[in-house]
């Protein structure tokens, strides 16, 4: 489906899913820093299925309700979006329905951080960790939690084909309170 | 040479060394000195690499490769001295005793040879030797001269050698008789050896006249090897052959071009069907330039070609005087002058000191250069005659010390003409795309670099065009993939590593960034660009004495680049040694008023040594200068608000998010706003 519409009051949105990936310049994947780990899953269908950049491989999970996707950074990070692919038309009753994103600084405190509803979604749907306020533009964090509360059809296991996570690019000039933006000043302020 | 070129120099060196002790006994004397000074080089054993380079150059003054690389080194002396009166002496006695005289083809600036090659082919009064440079004249067969040095000096001993490879390019010379103008201006590759070239370019003169008398061969530009293949038909002249050289291809590239040249030198040579004596091309590779990747040599004719020059030391005997640095196109535009003029022995004597003359300006614009004294290099290039002031050589020399100035507006012009004048040429456009880069013209940088690609898709310098043009569309992946590549084509070329280096830190990668830096550094100390990086990188890892270490070393090197001035401000200030900070960020912005960054620099010191009203004053001109630039309103906003005035404050920080900042910034300057409207809460946070 190409178009995204997202509704709901602060809690709980419907989201569909698009086909593209489409993320802002000012974005990167932070996810190459991390440490990926499930809560379980089927062998075969693992944990590097879902960094694999390959939509036809999924994780499969392997085991009870709620079904989990750890990932731990060795510096606190800031975080901005979070995109799943997942495919309701392939994976009908294993295509999650609820999810909860949680953070925090380790397994012992995670706090959930948003929710979101999904209906019968196919392809890539975008989760934004900021908060309404604009100075919660990002999430400052060691670990982020994504958990899988239920499923379409009520399905035990769920499939999820991909994860991305974003956070904002860092300044490429250290020790500078502000980014440049003009011309002028992005031309002169390195040597290449 | 075979080991040379097979990178085994411990082997090599063992095959030179046994012979090497009197001069007589090194094989093809001046080349074979210049064979063993890049060993030495590349070793690291700098001392001795420079007493054989000069030791090339007194056995054959011509010899423009050698100075290149003493150059490239820093360690060469004035051109004028070099390239005297006594080189032009020598050379003219070469050339009287001698009917084949060994033009070694000083690859200069491929323009430069191109240029006056036309100039002296349509009357080709006397016979011009023109030292094709470049490759690119190779692909532009049609016409492009690259005046090729000529390795005149050793023409003495080795006239079989003479038959060098002169690849002669498609120029209509209508003189079959004379010989070929040869385009002298060793294109220095890289800054090293200003000086040396005059004298090569003196050598050269000489020995083309000598080869005038005796050869009616027509013109011949060496082009790299493999392009001689091509134009072979034409060339080969079982009399003497002059090889051109072609010098260092505008070979701005710091180090790596000369490196790549004395690689390509040698094979080039064995790529010589017979006749000539290539065989000790270790000569030639010195010229290289950066662009040839080795493995591009046989490929790759008219661009590498040039690049050569070094590594024909046997074949030239005479043509030692190699050809320099092709971007030191100054040589050759020099050599060009100079080589064209000699007819007869009378004219032979003209021309030598044509020759020399030229060589010597082209030498020594290229050692400034090489030193990095930009201005005085781009003096010295001036005084050259118009003629060869606008060859591809020197523009792209010239180009490269308004890049090295920081003044890439004229960079970008004088390089624009350069590609006008010598489309095929290859030296020097990787500082090109660089410049562009900085400007962030993204259409005009993917253009030259899919010229350069399909003009030769084994040159290193292309790759890097293509690589910077993928970074500055923040696509840092891609860019080092095709850093990569370069760096895999040709891994003398010091640009390529630094490259690389800078996109492993886009990434963040600093282990990587590290090591591509410290291998840069490994092939040419000089290059300030790594000193630079590795600067930087301790600059993020908050190693503030490390970095400021580093950005000193850059600083010594190239001390005229207001922006390693200004960084290294920045981290004396982080040093907490805020006062010597300043001083540096002044000279920073005496030494160029157009760079923003150091006045930046300069408010932000000062706002945090709390002299808010000396800050604001510098951001007042930083306002008018750049009136859409966020981050300077941005700091205005935060010192209103640490002084308390809190309606600028926000009037400020309302300008500053107008003008669209990043997200972090956004999201700073927000909680900023918020915090303003609490005045009682001392929170500095911001």
């Amino acid at each position: 489906m190409a178009t995204e519409s997202s509704e709901g009051d602060e809690e709980s949105k419907i989201v569909v899913g698009n086909q593209q990936l489409v993320v802002e310049e000012s974005l990167r994947e932070m996810a190459k820093q991390a440490a990926w780990s499930v809560s379980s899953c089927k062998p075969g269908n693992g944990v590097l299925s879902l960094r694999d950049d390959n939509l036809e491989s999924f994780w499969q999970s392997d085991g009870a309700q709620p079904h989990l996707v750890n990932i731990q950074f060795q510096k606190k990070v800031k975080l901005q979006l979070v995109v799943l692919y997942v495919d309701y038309k392939l994976d009908e009753s294993y295509t999650p329905s609820k999810i909860a994103i949680r953070a925090g600084d380790g397994f012992h405190n995670l706090k959930e951080i948003k929710s979101v509803e999904l209906v019968k979604p196919t392809g890539w749907v975008y989760i934004s960790l900021s908060g309404n306020d604009p100075r919660e533009a990002f999430v400052n964090t060691f670990m982020l939690q994504i958990a899988v509360l239920s499923n379409h059809l009520n399905g035990r296991d769920t499939h999820v084909r991909q994860i991305k996570v974003y956070g904002p690019r860092p300044n490429p000039i250290p020790h500078q309170p502000f980014q440049f933006t003009s011309r002028e000043f992005i031309t002169y302020s390195t040597v290449r | 040479m075979a080991c040379f070129q097979m990178d085994l120099l411990n082997e090599a060196e063992t095959a030179l060394c046994p012979a090497s002790e009197p001069s007589a006994e090194v094989p093809n004397g001046a080349a074979g000195h210049y064979l063993i000074g890049l060993i030495y080089r590349y070793t690291d054993r700098r001392r001795s690499a420079v007493h054989h380079f000069k030791q090339a150059l007194s056995v054959d003054p011509l010899f423009w490769a050698a100075y290149e690389e003493l150059c490239v080194l820093g360690a060469a002396e004035e051109g004028n001295a070099i390239f005297g009166e006594s080189a032009s002496l020598y050379v003219q006695k070469l050339y009287s005793g001698h009917a084949v005289v060994s033009q070694s083809m000083l690859s200069s600036t491929e323009n430069k040879i191109s240029v006056s090659v036309r100039n002296l082919s349509p009357h080709d009064p006397s016979p011009r030797q023109v030292k094709n440079m470049h490759s690119n004249t190779l692909k532009d067969n049609s016409g492009s001269y690259h005046g090729t040095a000529l390795s005149v000096g050793a023409s003495g001993q080795f006239i079989n050698g003479s038959s060098a490879n002169m690849t002669f390019y498609s120029t209509p010379s209508p003189m079959t008789a004379q010989i070929s103008a040869v385009a002298p201006p060793p294109i220095y590759r890289n800054m090293q050896a200003n000086g040396p070239h005059p004298s090569l370019l003196g050598n050269d003169g000489s020995s083309r006249s000598t080869i005038n008398t005796t050869m009616q061969a027509p013109r011949r530009k060496f082009v790299d090897e493999g392009k001689l293949r091509k134009i072979s038909g034409k060339l080969f002249d079982s009399g003497p052959r002059r090889s051109t050289r072609l010098a260092g291809e505008s070979g701005p590239n710091t180090g790596s071009s000369t490196a790549s040249s004395t690689g390509n030198g040698t094979s080039h040579s064995s790529k010589y069907p017979g006749a000539s004596k290539l065989g000790s091309v270790a000569s030639r590779s010195a010229t290289f330039r950066k662009g040839q990747a080795r493995g591009s040599e046989s490929t790759d004719e008219g661009v590498q070609q040039e690049n050569y020059d070094d590594s024909h030391p046997s074949i030239t005997t005479s043509s030692t005087s190699s050809l320099a640095c092709d971007t030191k196109s100054l040589e050759e535009g020099i050599l060009m002058t100079t080589g064209g003029i000699i007819m007869s022995e009378s004219q032979a004597i003209t021309g030598a000191s044509d020759l020399i003359t030229l060589l010597a300006i082209l030498g020594e614009g290229y050692r400034l250069l090489c030193m990095y004294s930009c201005q005085d290099a781009l003096d010295v290039y001036r005084r050259l005659p118009h003629k060869h002031y606008n060859t591809g050589w020197v523009l792209s020399q010239v180009g490269k010390a308004h890049f090295e100035l920081v003044n890439y507006l004229e960079a970008d012009h004088a390089f624009s003409q350069a590609r006008l004048i010598s489309p095929y040429s290859l030296e020097g456009m990787d500082v090109y795309s660089t410049v562009l880069f900085h400007l962030k013209e993204d259409m005009k940088l993917s253009y030259l670099a899919q010229e350069l690609v399909s003009t030769d898709r084994l040159a290193p310098q292309a790759w890097c065009a293509m690589g910077n043009c993928y970074s500055l569309q923040k696509d840092h992946e891609t860019a080092l993939k095709n850093f990569q590549r370069a760096v895999q084509l040709n891994p003398r070329f010091v640009y390529a590593h630094t490259l690389c280096g800078h996109e492993y830190v886009a990434l963040e990668d600093f282990g990587n960034g590290l090591k591509s830096y410290l291998s840069a550094l490994r092939v040419d100390e000089r290059h300030y660009n790594a000193w630079y990086g590795l600067g930087m990188i301790f600059l993020r890892q908050e190693k503030f004495a490390f970095a400021e270490h580093h950005f000193r070393k850059a600083f010594h090197i190239n001390s005229r680049s207001s922006v390693i001035m200004s960084y290294l401000g920045t981290a004396l200030h982080t040093l907490k040694r805020s006062d010597e900070a300043l001083l540096m960020i002044e000279k920073a912005i005496s030494a160029d008023k157009k760079n923003p960054l150091p006045l930046y620099q300069k408010a932000n010191i000062l706002t945090s040594m709390e002299r808010f009203v000396g800050a604001l004053e510098v951001l007042e001109e930083l306002k008018d200068y750049a009136p859409r630039e966020s981050s300077v309103y941005a700091l205005m906003g935060k010192i209103y608000k640490r002084c308390n005035m809190h309606d600028k404050a926000m009037l400020h920080f309302g300008l500053a998010l107008d003008l669209k900042p990043s997200a972090t910034d956004v999201a700073t300057i927000k909680a900023a706003i918020e915090k303003l409207h609490v005045p009682d809460e001392l929170e500095d946070t911001l």
